[in-house]
């Protein structure tokens, strides 16, 4: 290393610091040690280096800074903690409303148990309107109850009188739970669609398979879908006839 | 961990430094409060993510360097300069020439320095950081820093030889 390498070398050299542990720089000190002309303009650059620092550390910073930065800091930290308290109660009620929600899909329930009246009375009128294969086709009344005990389905129901009056055009058994549902198909005598073999339809089951089934001591009407519907329950069984219109189109077989 | 770092005695220890590092770049006593209150405010959202406590002035400065760029929007490159090249730079101001110099001349000067040099000069003087502690700070290569050093360091010099020192105040 010459004494001009080592005038550069020491540019970077602050006395009284770590920089001695750098190895060109610890090299050229120990070339100053046996170079006086070296060490005399060490000398002066220790000296201006030193001054240059002194200058710099005159640098102050102004009166009250460290305690605005460090309540503003307090007031922010509060604010921030306050709004992460008012979004976890936002969350949590958030979480609640939506498990109330789902769980109305979920969780069984009264309303949601799919044995009750309400829920026979749509799957019965589902099958008057979305189509069924009769078992037995005939307008024979007698073959019909026959048919139907024959398969252990409700066969010793009790027609009302104005219902005893039109004209069968077969039966079908239906499940319902683990009973079976008789179903006794009518023709009104109005033109039947392509197709259809009867518009009224008359579903017997046991009352006791159907839950929440209501006193019914008098026929109570309903509209299911897109029938006109009337329940009643007689000697244990349940009855249920369904047809198209309204009110006054079923009251008439009743 | 981070967060066993107390934010008062962390404010205690570093402001001044902090503040320093801050004048020396912008030159302005409000600007360089902000820079030290948004440093602060930095470390108190994302310091916990600093695993290493030891780094924690490193991370203050480094910290308070980029929110300074940011600041500046400055898009200059940053060339290495080899050692060799600083060897003209040499300084030829004299011991006595800078005791004379008042504070607020030789920031005058470093502010006079391309701003690639300023940041590493100001930690070389103030804070008496280590070669590897500067670079660190400010994200660049240890010998980039020391060429960076030796040039700005020479400039700096040559600079405050020309400052005319200020007359003694009546």
């Amino acid at each position: 290393m010459s004494r001009d390498e080592a005038k550069i070398i020491f540019q970077l050299y602050r006395p009284g610091t770590a920089d001695t542990q750098d190895p060109q720089i610890a090299e050229a000190l120990a070339l100053a040690e046996n170079d006086p002309e070296l060490a005399r303009w060490l000398e002066e650059h220790c000296a201006r280096q030193n001054t240059l620092r002194e200058k710099f550390r005159k640098i102050s910073a102004p009166a009250g800074l460290k305690e605005q930065i460090i309540s503003e800091q307090a007031a922010f930290s509060k604010t921030k903690a306050r709004r992460e308290k008012y979004v976890a109660v936002a969350a949590v009620a958030a979480i609640v409303v939506s498990l109330a929600f789902l769980s109305q899909f979920w969780m069984p329930s009264g309303s949601g148990d799919d044995s009750t009246f309400s829920i026979y009375q749509g799957r019965m009128a589902g099958v008057a309107l979305r189509g069924y294969s009769m078992d037995l086709t005939t307008n024979d009344p007698a073959q019909i109850r026959a048919y139907l005990a024959q398969q252990d389905a409700p066969s010793d129901y009790v027609l009302p009188a104005p219902l005893q009056k039109m004209a069968m055009t077969g039966c079908a058994v239906e499940g319902w739970q683990n009973a079976k549902v008789s179903m006794i198909c009518f023709h009104t005598g109005k033109p039947l669609p392509p197709g259809q073999q009867a518009d009224l339809w008359l579903f017997v089951v046991d009352r006791g398979s159907v839950k929440n089934v209501p006193a019914l001591n008098s026929p109570q009407f309903a509209k299911v879908n897109q029938l006109i519907t009337a329940a009643w329950s007689r000697d244990g069984k349940l009855y249920l006839l369904g047809t198209s219109g309204d009110e006054s189109a079923i009251k008439q077989f009743l | 961990m981070a967060e066993r770092v107390d934010f008062e005695n962390l404010v205690a220890a570093y402001y001044e430094p902090l503040y320093g590092f801050a004048f020396s770049l912008a030159r302005d006593e409000a600007d360089a409060c902000d820079l030290v209150q948004q440093t602060f405010c930095i470390w108190a959202n994302k310091g916990h993510q600093l695993r290493d406590t030891s780094k924690v002035k490193t991370w203050l400065f480094t910290t308070l360097h980029r929110e300074f760029l940011g600041e500046r929007r400055k898009q200059s490159r940053f060339p290495q300069v080899e050692i060799e090249f600083a060897s003209a730079e040499l300084p030829t101001v004299a011991p006595a020439s800078v005791n004379r110099l008042d504070a607020a001349q030789v920031l005058d000067a470093l502010a006079r320095l391309d701003d690639i040099y300023q940041a590493p000069v100001a930690l070389f003087y103030l804070q008496d950081f280590s070669y590897n502690e500067i670079a660190e700070t400010l994200g660049v290569p240890l010998g980039t820093v020391k060429s960076r050093l030796t040039r700005g360091l020479g400039r700096l010099q040559n600079l405050l030889a020309d400052v005319q020192p200020q007359p003694p105040k009546p």
